[in-house]
This record gives structure tokens, C-alpha cells and sequence, in this order.
């Protein structure tokens, strides 16, 4: 029903809305996309308060220099037979810092929900900081739950692999950091939209890996 | 003649940290020519094919290894693969996320940008890479798969032989390309090494066993223990070893 892109550039900055409701049978679709140069705290809350409601929440950052970037996402099930789905990717660079709170509640009695949430983190620079908390509150005991939360490095056999094969270090990086976030693109509805997003992010990545 | 030389090393020391491996390693190859490089475990063969390729960690204490007359230790991993160097892993690397076609395009691409070429023409690259995917009995659809990812050994090491197909390199080095293979995926990979060999191409097959050896002729077979080549011949050191191992040789 809803497709939603909120980009957030340096000087414009489109936040997602802080408090959304999803009633009986609805669709949510919510792609959050942070772009280098860019320090913004981002609190989604939603409240799947209805059944057969779905909601997709996904998200991915980039952080250069001394961006600070914190998404918190408060996910509320307050009646069963609902599902929810996160998926946020991002890389940190520079000096820049960027949290990562994830917050699935999910109410006394509320049963048949599925609810996953993942977060994953690539550090870029030595310097750059990421903190990730993943949290899950259960009250009902016929629900599929996981969370999941990675931070880590490009990996560096996968990059002498691609350098051996002639392709360069940089381009090995873009890569592997492309194929990282595209699973937050894949998510974006709007072909066209996702086709712009997916360019200007590629020359956003190649930039923060020189 | 010493313009027929494609590869020389020459009193090569290398090793990792502290640690020396490879202790005085002298090896002509010329034009044409296959290598086989035998050893036990231990011997240093996969020392000496990462320092062939530039693997970052692993460092040449002294002595030099000259490519069509450069000096290759000067050489990034991918000026090396430019200049015609393709390496067939011994463990070929999972790439979650991306794919063959996008994979060897980007290879391709930047290799020819490098040469100062326009990128490839989009349907003369399919063309190729459907082409050589059916050289090594590749079947189509892994055009689509991600990297090795979810490949079986034999798959993996057919993958290897494709890549090695597309870039055309002038001088091959198969790093223990027969290892967890079975017979008929040995010979695909016998058959791609055979076809790819020319009067002007080289290689070096490193290996353990002689597995690979009854299917790809080499013309001079090299023993290297401890660091060191202590016997260079032909094709009866194969035997020599399968009878009587490694240790007669000092």
C-alpha cells in the first residue's frame, strides 16, 4: 500500500516520520538511506497494531569524515498475526561514529508474529566508531523472532582474490561494499528511484574508499 | 636465447614475519614451457606462489623475480594480472554478492582501461563469456551465481580455469589445482590447461601429487624441499617420487 524513501543528503535532510501506525491488514514499506556528510538522529517508532499487517523497515548509512548518525527503531506488535522485517547495512569511515539501537517489543498475548531484524557494519578506518544494540522484548510464546547484529571489515581475502584477477584495489572495495548494501536497494519498489539511488550511491562508496 | 625468458627468479628469499620459507629459490621459465613444482608439505610451494602473485602479508627478503623483463616484485597483485599473470587457487574465494558476469566484466574492463582500451562492447563480452563457460563445461546459468559461492570443489576449480580462459594470461600458475578433485573434473581442467597452452604461454603446476601430471605433460619438473629446489629434471622424477617420496631427494 505504502513504498516510502526517505534520503537524507548533506543540507537535505528528509526524515521518516517518528511515530507511525499500521492497522488491520496494511502494508508498510519504509527504506531509510543516509548519505555521507550527513549527522542526524533518526527514531522510528511504529505500532503494528492490526491484524495481517506487514511492515518492511530497512535502512542503510554511509559516514565519512565526522558525520554522527544514530538510527533507533522501536517496532510495537500489540495484537498477533503480524509481521515485521529490518534490515539495515551500512559502512563507517573516517572518523565518523554511528549507532545503531533496534528495539522489537512484542505484547503480552500477541501471538503469530514473525518479527526479524538484522543490522550489519562495515568499518572502514580505523578511527571510525559503530555501536549496535539489538533488542528483543517478548510477552507471548507463539511468535518467530531473530535479531542479528555484525561489525567487521572487508574481507581480505575476498579482495586479493578480485585484485588478482586485475581488478584494482579500489574497485575490489566498491565491490564488495556494492554487493553488501544491495539488499537494502533490492528493497526499494521504484525501479527508477532505486536505479538513481543505486548510482549515487555506488559514486558515494567509490569516493569513501580512495 | 635470453629473450625466450618469461619468468626468472633468481636466489629468491621470502616468508612471513620472521619467519624465512622460501631460502635461495633459482627458476628460468621460458617461453612455452610447463613447470612442475613438486613438494612435501611444508616445502614452501604455497609461499612461492603467493610471492608470485603479490599476496599482501607475505614478504621477499632478497633476490628478484624478473616477468618479460620488469621486475614483477615492483608490481601490484593487479598490474601483475595486466602483464599477463593468472593465478589458479589452491582455494578459490567465496564473493557473497557478486556475480560471474559482473565479476569477470569488471576484470576485463579494468584491465583493458589499463592498456588506455575502451570497455568491452556488452554483447561481445556475453558472447565470450558463454563461450568460454562451455570450454570448461560450465553450464549457463552460472553466468547468474555469485562467486564460487555454494560451488562444489570440483566446480570451484572449474570456475578457476574459466577465469583463467577469459583473461588469456601468458604465463599460468596452477597452485594445487588437482587437490579434492575426482577424475572427470580432473580432466576438464586437464583438457582447459591443455587448450589454453601455447608456443607463447607458460606455466607452473604446483602440486603435491602427480595427479595432474598424467593429464598435463610438463617439460621440466622441479623438487622443492625445505625452502630450497634440490633436483630439477624431466618427467622420470613423476615416477621417482610416486615410488620411493620425497626423501631421496637432498
Amino acid at each position: 500500500m505504502s513504498s516510502e524513501v526517505y534520503i537524507l543528503r548533506p543540507g537535505v535532510v528528509n526524515l521518516p516520520p517518528e511515530h507511525i501506525e499500521v492497522h488491520d491488514g496494511e502494508t508498510l514499506n519504509i527504506t531509510v538511506i543516509v548519505m555521507p556528510g550527513v549527522s542526524a538522529d533518526i527514531p522510528i517508532r511504529v505500532d503494528v497494531c492490526g491484524t495481517g499487517a506487514s511492515v518492511t523497515l530497512n535502512g542503510l548509512y554511509l559516514t565519512d569524515g565526522n558525520d554522527k548518525v544514530s538510527i533507533v527503531t522501536d517496532i510495537r506488535h500489540t495484537v498477533g498475526g503480524s509481521t515485521s522485517s529490518q534490515l539495515f547495512n551500512g559502512v563507517a569511515a573516517g572518523e565518523s561514529r554511528f549507532n545503531f539501537f533496534g528495539k522489537i517489543l512484542i505484547a503480552q498475548d500477541a501471538q503469530k508474529i514473525e518479527a526479524y531484524q538484522t543490522n550489519r557494519n562495515i568499518l572502514l578506518s580505523e578511527k571510525a566508531l559503530i555501536d549496535t544494540k539489538p533488542q528483543l522484548e517478548i510477552y507471548a510464546d507463539d511468535v518467530k523472532c531473530s535479531h542479528g547484529a555484525t561489525v567487521g571489515q572487508l574481507n581480505a581475502d575476498e579482495q586479493f582474490y578480485m585484485r588478482s584477477r586485475g581488478i584494482p584495489e579500489v574497485e575490489a572495495k566498491v565491490l564488495q561494499i556494492i554487493s553488501f548494501l544491495s539488499p537494502v536497494l533490492a528493497g526499494i519498489e521504484d525501479e527508477k528511484l532505486r536505479a538513481s539511488l543505486s548510482e549515487e550511491v555506488e559514486q558515494a562508496v567509490r569516493k569513501m574508499s580512495e | 636465447m635470453a629473450n625466450d625468458i618469461l619468468l626468472e627468479i633468481k636466489d629468491l628469499h621470502a616468508g612471513i614475519g620472521d619467519k624465512e620459507i622460501l631460502k635461495g629459490v633459482n627458476l628460468t621459465i621460458r617461453k612455452g614451457e610447463i613447470h612442475a613444482v613438486m613438494g612435501p608439505n611444508g616445502a614452501g610451494k604455497s609461499t612461492l606462489s603467493a610471492v608470485l602473485t603479490g599476496k599482501p602479508m607475505y614478504e621477499v627478503t632478497s633476490g628478484s623475480i624478473t616477468f618479460m623483463g620488469k621486475d614483477l616484485l615492483a608490481m601490484s597483485p593487479e598490474e601483475r594480472s595486466w602483464a599477463g599473470i593468472f593465478m589458479s587457487f589452491q582455494y578459490p574465494v567465496e564473493i557473497p554478492g557478486v556475480t560471474i558476469t559482473n565479476f569477470m566484466k569488471t576484470a576485463i574492463n579494468s584491465k583493458r582501461e589499463a592498456l588506455g582500451l575502451e570497455p568491452m562492447k556488452a554483447g561481445d563480452f556475453l558472447k565470450l563469456l558463454k563461450e568460454k563457460m562451455a570450454f570448461v563445461k560450465m553450464r549457463p546459468e552460472f553466468a547468474k551465481r555469485e562467486v564460487n559461492v555454494g560451488f562444489s570443489g570440483g566446480e570451484k576449480k572449474r570456475n578457476e580455469i574459466f577465469q583463467m580462459a577469459m583473461l588469456e594470461p601468458q604465463f599460468a600458475i596452477l597452485d594445487e589445482t588437482d587437490s579434492g578433485l575426482d577424475v572427470d573434473a580432473l580432466k576438464i581442467v586437464a583438457d582447459g590447461v591443455n587448450a589454453l597452452h601455447t608456443d607463447e604461454t607458460s606455466a607452473i603446476i604446483i602440486t603435491h601429487y602427480q595427479k595432474l601430471l598424467e593429464y598435463v605433460a610438463p617439460d621440466v619438473v622441479h623438487v622443492l624441499k625445505a625452502g630450497r629446489i634440490v633436483t630439477t629434471g624431466g618427467s622420470e622424477l613423476i615416477d621417482a617420487i610416486e615410488k620411493n617420496g620425497f626423501d631421496q631427494f637432498q
